[in-house]
């Protein structure tokens, strides 16, 4: 997604290069994804959600009181099993916790990732609010790594989630155990992903 | 006494009784069979690939590229190139990576194209590896290892020659490069038993003289030279993956999803399999509803027969009456003996599906390589045997209060 916006800054401020590659991820207000692996005690986790969902807008912040409810959205994010509740017997800690905003703005951190140089080259140059509006989209992103000492007793997890954040209304996920890869939905009336199903 | 009773009242009335329990039981083995059917199905589809973590293809949908990928049905939209199978196999995430190349046929068998690792790392039925049968893998260039069913049906045995069509249903063979048959696998019942196996240079190999699609006039490379080429494959169709550890799969695949220099996509075989379940519910469920419309058929039609037998038995039940019977003991008697026949109508339903299991085991594994297999009846067999005896209760209530409001006289009356 970041990647995409910086490539859409980059095409759309030097034509020479336009035949580069465009492609933007689809994007669903109301709907979050979660990703979840589990390998032996380790669990990692995660989440995109769209602006919409978490903070109700995704136009660029500029109010203090945007600027505040992004901060306090991000921290919030940033304490995973206060939003995805999983049973106490499981004795998860959280190893690692990072969440963040993507869009145009933000993108420098992510460059490693990516391999085209020249995207990353005229970011500071160019007026990141056009390119911004015209994507019109942001997303939260979280990954997570949790440390479960009794992982067999993560037989569900519930969705606090659904609470914290009023706008959101399903999260699709898709879970990877040694049994290999399933998806299922959690949506607002049933807030409870049973891993057992 | 109510038990005997009614059970002798059947037995006078053996035929049309009999033709209702037989409804009833052809009707429920309908029912079970196609819930059989349906989980013998997916079953089959969910054991036919288990331990890839991702199959990776050109983008288009998730079920799309598990069904030609996996399954043979319907074509790739696109090829990938062989460089990004290249980017993609020196990941450091990557643990195995089997490519597959489809396009070509052998008489009605798809021809694969793989490397020695897809029989490595191809797991079927939780688990599961192949195993050769006869013969060996392939180790030269035109050696082909066939699946089970290509070597039954086309009565091939080892070191037989084999000549391979390029494209689908084409009518141009490739008779210059003659295969051989190196190894036969052992029946999977996945679509590798169907599936004419050999190497990527092979694939190569086979379209040495032939550009966009048809042979040049009166070019032919001799065998030999094709040997001494460089056969690097320029595409593959499809690629398994396996990572190095599962906490790395959903960053791989994003990895692959946005992929800058080609559009390509990486799928988790399970959650694909889920959103093709997805798709076919509603048919399923259609079809089940359908076949629990002739259960409800067939006891309605038990309704019928009760409700003319009321006719018949007029005199019966007015003697039932005038011995003392009290109008409930009648009402008793006729939804007991109902009860009865949807039992003896459901046990017989069951008795017709194994039957029916056991005959049509082998020929529907053959036809379409589909195991139903056959289990002790489940909790679920016994509600439904509970089930209709319920619901033949529940209906045959209707001609039972007829004969409950009946009152003696109008039984003891001579009726012209």
């Amino acid at each position: 997604m970041k990647q995409t916006l910086s490539l859409i800054a980059f095409v759309a401020a030097i034509p020479a290069f336009a035949q580069e590659t465009r492609q933007l991820d689809a994007h669903e207000h109301g709907v979050g994804m979660l990703d979840i692996a589990i390998e032996g005690t380790t669990v990692a986790m995660e989440f995109h959600a769209p602006g919409a969902d978490i903070v109700g807008f995704e136009f660029k912040a500029e109010s203090d009181a945007d600027l505040a409810a992004l901060d306090a959205a991000i921290a919030t994010l940033r304490s995973p099993l206060d939003l995805f509740v999983v049973p106490g017997a499981a004795d998860c800690t959280v190893t690692e916790a990072q969440a963040e905003l993507e869009s145009d703005e933000e993108n420098e951190d992510h460059g490693g990732e990516h391999k085209d140089d020249h995207a990353e080259d005229d970011h500071d140059d160019h007026g990141h609010e056009d390119h911004a509006e015209e994507a019109g989209h942001t997303e939260f992103h979280a990954e997570y790594r949790l440390t479960c000492d009794n992982p067999d007793a993560l037989s569900k997890i519930t969705f606090a989630y659904f609470e914290t954040f009023p706008n959101a209304q399903e999260v699709q996920v898709q879970l990877i155990t040694s049994a290999g890869a399933r998806a299922f939905e959690v949506e607002r009336d049933t807030p409870i992903l049973d891993l057992e199903r | 006494m109510t038990l005997r009773l009614a059970l002798a009242s059947l037995f006078a009335r053996a035929l049309t009784v009999g033709m209702t329990i037989l409804a009833i039981g052809l009707s429920v083995a309908l029912f079970l069979g196609v819930e059989k059917v349906r989980t013998g199905a997916k079953a089959s589809f969910a054991d036919t690939i288990s331990g890839t973590d991702l199959i990776i293809g050109a983008r288009s949908g998730s079920v799309q590229l598990l069904l030609y990928s996996v399954f043979r049905i319907g074509n790739a939209t696109n090829n990938v190139t062989w460089e990004s199978y290249q980017d993609i196999a020196d990941r450091p995430e990557v643990d195995w990576i089997v490519p597959i190349s489809l396009g070509d046929s052998h008489r009605q068998f798809r021809v694969m194209g793989t490397t020695q690792a897809f029989f490595d790392h191809y797991k079927y039925r939780q688990g599961r590896a192949l195993a050769m049968s006869d013969g060996v893998i392939m180790d030269d260039l035109f050696d082909t290892v066939i699946g089970a069913d290509v070597a039954t049906t086309l009565g091939y045995s080892v070191d037989d020659p084999i000549v391979v069509a390029h494209g689908l249903a084409s009518f141009t063979e490739h008779k210059d490069q003659p295969f051989r048959v190196s190894g036969i696998l052992e029946k999977t019942g996945t679509p590798v038993d169907r599936t004419v196996i050999v190497s990527m240079e092979a694939i190569e190999a086979i379209h040495v003289d032939w550009q966009s699609g048809a042979q040049i006039p009166g070019q032919s490379t001799p065998v030999d030279v094709i040997r001494g080429m460089e056969l690097t494959p320029k595409a593959i169709t499809a690629a398994l993956v396996g990572v190095e550890s599962p906490l790395q799969t959903f960053a791989l695949q994003r990895a692959i999803n946005e992929y800058p220099e080609e559009p390509l996509l990486a799928i988790l075989p399970g959650v694909a399999l889920q959103e093709l379940w997805g798709i076919v519910g509603i048919a399923e469920t259609a079809l089940l509803a359908v076949s629990a419309m002739v259960v409800v058929t067939a006891l309605i039609g038990m309704m019928a027969t009760i409700f003319s037998s009321l006719n018949e038995r007029r005199r019966e039940m007015a003697i039932f009456r005038a011995m003392g019977a009290r109008p409930a003991t009648i009402l008793g008697m006729l939804v007991f003996e109902a009860m009865l026949m949807a039992a003896f109508g459901a046990l017989l339903g069951v008795a017709l599906l194994y039957a029916g299991l056991f005959i049509a085991q082998p020929i529907v594994d053959s036809a379409f390589g589909l195991w139903l297999p056959i289990d002790a009846p489940s909790l679920r067999e016994v509600y439904v045997i509970l089930g209709v005896v319920a619901a033949g209760a529940i209906v045959s209530m209707v001609p039972a209060l007829r004969a409950y409001r009946l009152s003696v006289a109008d039984g003891m009356m001579i009726k012209s």
